[in-house]
């Protein structure tokens, strides 16, 4: 079958074609375009929270411009920032917003190509117009809504207008997330709320017209139907200010009514808003939670708050501090945020609950420590699949597991039965060597193992082995692990020279060895 | 003093029983074992225990009559906690003088035990809760260690007691160089001021006589080579 790519007849059309081509094309204009979206919506950026705190000081100066012009005359530059200044940064954004809102050029492109492949006849201008509806339904979105609101007081000659800069207010709202979170919470509600919105003007039209027909003649404050409708609302609301009253048995009789219809749906509508919000509170608090952690770069995930977790923090507690627990269990979880520590219930083998931390500039450490191997296996995977990066120590329940771990790509394996079982021979066949080991890890009495790493600034750069006087400092020098290789000397040659990046191990009281560390930094090393 | 721990009483051949057993066999330790438990005994004896005790470890009589020498230590590992603390409150009354160690996997359990009289109690999530934690803080220091507890070791920890006529007997500590056998000297156990060890970075000065146990981290051929050294009555480096 022979393919004739349809053309548009209309040199115009193919100039638009053409046009739309350059742009999708167009590297510069990509660039811009990303740049826009990165100062508009995303969360890391330091541009956008300069941009952000400018557009709230631009709200907060303008409404307080309208409150003091209520009693003041206004000198003109306040008037011209506030038309012109304000306006116009706000008339930018907007559309900025629109630009980013969707890719109209690649759309465009993508449907001309599909076209052409299909051998179809390319209609440059419905395509158009099919694509500016997709861009016109950004502004039917309520915050672009608000958006458009608050450029309108910038048109002076409807003074009603200027009550618009209170929409200027509610712009606000983009930025604060409190706010944000409250009406997510109610979004959730929504079937509930239109349900009982559309019942509250059904029985306020009722009774508003019901009030209209039998006291219209007689009742000199009701003159309207809009009077009447006023009454039922003030009504129902149970506020009833009584600048309209009934003044018939009818009248009131309808009044009764509707009062009991207003009480059962304000308890109603209460009831809606609090189960939304005892609903979605843990969810709001854990969101915080997750939110505190990914500050950090440089941060622990710890899976499953049993037995393991718990003798954990118990001995790690104090240097502990970027870490968050994740149990499925929600009574575990309420056992670990009363034990005080930072915990949330979620299943850390679902790829959509480790997406919620920040791992790609982050380093990032899991710990599977349930005694669940197949979930375990299943966390490493997890991890794994979403960044290499992603350092996995977890806990094996028996030697067969060991190679399907290694195979899933875990870090560190650890088996409690075997690391008891060592610990229970070493204490049985050398039980001196047992202390001793025991005691040099830990560091509670005579002597600690411990690593000092040669960084940047420190002054052992360059020197040998022999030139440091570990004796004098009453350390045993252990070994090196150098730093470009990785690889441990043991009891290395004197003429070994210290690079950035090695780890000395040395063996020493805690205080001799945080002496050291501290001179290390110095010349008297 | 490594030879007459080279036997053991082990009680329980269930989730940890059964590793203790197999990493100790490897090590040349003999075993008595003893279950209560038909299917774990029957399991004991197919994985080569022949000479294991199946009896009803809650009844003194059975235990008292087991062939335990006072020098042995027992082990308790018996999968279930309340049993475990059982046995040892049981071995500790009818077998006084011996070494009496138990394993444990839960914070209560470990405090129980100790109550009960055993000697020394591995609780199981400590010590792994201790690895990961060395893990994550000392990763060098830790993997430096655990290649002492290894089978496929580098380098160990080893004790020497210095024998009688040796070049040590006598010398004072700092005038010798360990550094030329490639060992590290750690510390040392010195009979004249008690059975207390005494790290090598204390600073103080020690003289050594024979029977002073010295403790030394090295290659194992290295460390080989020293004991064999410090046998004769002069110095002489072997090569």
């Amino acid at each position: 079958m022979k393919i004739t790519p349809g053309r548009d007849k209309e040199p115009f059309g193919e100039k638009i074609t053409a046009f739309f081509d350059k742009l999708h094309k167009s590297k510069r204009y990509k660039r811009a375009k990303s740049a826009v979206r990165t100062l508009l919506e995303d969360p890391t950026s330091r541009f956008k929270k300069i941009f952000d705190l400018t557009i709230i000081f631009l709200i907060l100066s303008s409404v307080f411009i309208l409150i003091y012009e209520v009693k003041h005359p206004i000198p003109k530059w306040m008037d011209i920032y506030d038309i012109y200044v304000v306006s116009f940064v706000f008339l930018i954004e907007y559309l900025l917003r629109l630009w980013i809102y969707n890719d109209l050029s690649d759309e465009f492109i993508s449907e001309y190509d599909r076209s052409i492949k299909l051998g179809m006849e390319f209609r440059v201008w419905k395509t158009l117009a099919a694509l500016s509806v997709k861009k016109l339904s950004y502004v039917i979105k309520p915050a672009a809504i608000v958006d458009m609101l608050a450029i309108l007081p910038a048109y002076r000659p409807l003074r009603v207008l200027r009550i618009f800069v209170l929409f200027r207010f509610l712009k606000l709202l983009r930025y604060t997330r409190s706010i944000n979170q409250f009406v997510e919470v109610l979004a959730n509600k929504r079937f509930e709320l239109i349900t009982l919105l559309i019942l509250l003007m059904f029985v306020v039209t009722t009774g508003g017209i019901a009030i209209y027909v039998l006291e219209e003649t007689h009742n000199p404050n009701i003159n309207t139907i809009f009077d009447a409708l006023y009454w039922s609302l003030v009504t129902i609301s149970t506020v009833g200010y009584g600048d309209i009253s009934p003044v018939s048995d009818f009248g009131r009789v309808i009044s009764m009514v509707i009062i009991l219809f207003g009480i059962a749906m304000l308890s109603f509508a209460t009831s809606v808003i609090v189960s939304a919000f005892s609903e979605k509170l843990n969810e709001l608090k854990e969101e915080r939670v997750v939110e505190e952690v990914n500050k950090n770069s440089e941060f622990y995930i710890i899976c499953g708050y049993g037995q393991m977790t718990k003798m954990f923090f118990r001995l790690a507690k104090k240097e502990m501090k970027n870490y968050i627990i994740l149990d499925k269990d929600s009574d575990r979880v309420a056992e670990a945020i009363q034990g005080g520590y930072k915990a949330i219930k979620d299943d850390a083998s679902r790829h959509d609950t480790l997406e919620r931390f920040r791992t790609a500039n982050s380093k990032v450490t899991i710990l599977c420590m349930s005694h669940d191997d197949v979930e375990n296996i299943y966390i490493t995977l997890n991890a794994k699949s979403i960044s290499r990066d992603i350092k996995v120590i977890a806990r094996a329940g028996s030697v067969d597991m060991i190679k399907k771990y290694e195979r899933a790509g875990a870090d560190h394996i650890l088996l409690p039965n075997e690391v008891a079982s060592r610990m229970m021979m070493s204490a049985i066949l050398r039980p001196r060597v047992y202390e001793a080991i025991h005691g040099i890890l830990t560091g509670d009495e005579k002597a600690l193992l411990d690593e000092i790493d040669i960084s940047r600034h420190s002054k052992l750069i360059g020197r040998k082995v022999k030139d440091i006087d570990f004796r004098g400092f009453r350390l045993l020098f252990i070994g090196i692990n150098k730093g470009d290789s990785g690889e441990f000397i043991f009891n290395p040659d004197r003429e070994v020279e210290l690079r950035m990046g090695d780890t000395l191990l040395v063996m020493g009281h805690r205080i001799n060895i945080e002496y050291f560390r501290e001179m290390s930094f110095t010349e008297n090393v | 003093m490594m030879e007459n721990i080279r036997s053991v009483v082990l009680f329980g051949y269930g989730k940890f029983g059964n590793t203790i057993a197999d990493t100790l066999s490897r090590e040349q330790v003999h075993i008595l074992l003893v279950e209560s438990n038909d299917t774990l005994y029957g399991r004991a004896v197919e994985a080569g225990y022949a000479k294991a005790w199946k009896i009803d470890v809650t009844d003194d009589r059975h235990l008292e009559d087991l062939p335990i020498n006072s020098d042995e230590t027992i082990i308790c590992a018996m999968d279930d906690d309340h049993m475990n603390v059982f046995l040892v409150l049981s071995l500790k009354y009818l077998y006084p003088k011996n070494r009496i160690l138990a394993i444990s996997d839960s914070i209560y359990a470990t405090q129980k035990l100790k109550m009960a009289g055993a000697d020394m109690v591995i609780d199981m999530y400590e010590v792994s809760a201790y690895r990961i934690h060395n893990i994550l803080n000392k990763p060098i220091a830790t993997r430096f260690l655990e290649g002492f507890m290894d089978h496929s070791h580098e380098y160990s920890f080893r004790e020497m007691v210095i024998p009688e006529n040796s070049f040590l007997d006598g010398m004072m500590l700092d005038d010798v160089d360990f550094g030329k056998y490639g060992v590290i000297f750690v510390g040392m156990i010195d009979i004249e001021k008690g059975n207390d060890f005494t790290f090598v970075t204390a600073g103080e000065r020690h003289k050594l006589d024979s029977g002073d146990m010295i403790v030394l981290i090295g290659n194992d051929d290295d460390l080989d080579r020293l004991e064999e050294a410090i046998s004769f009555h002069r110095e002489v480096v072997l090569q």
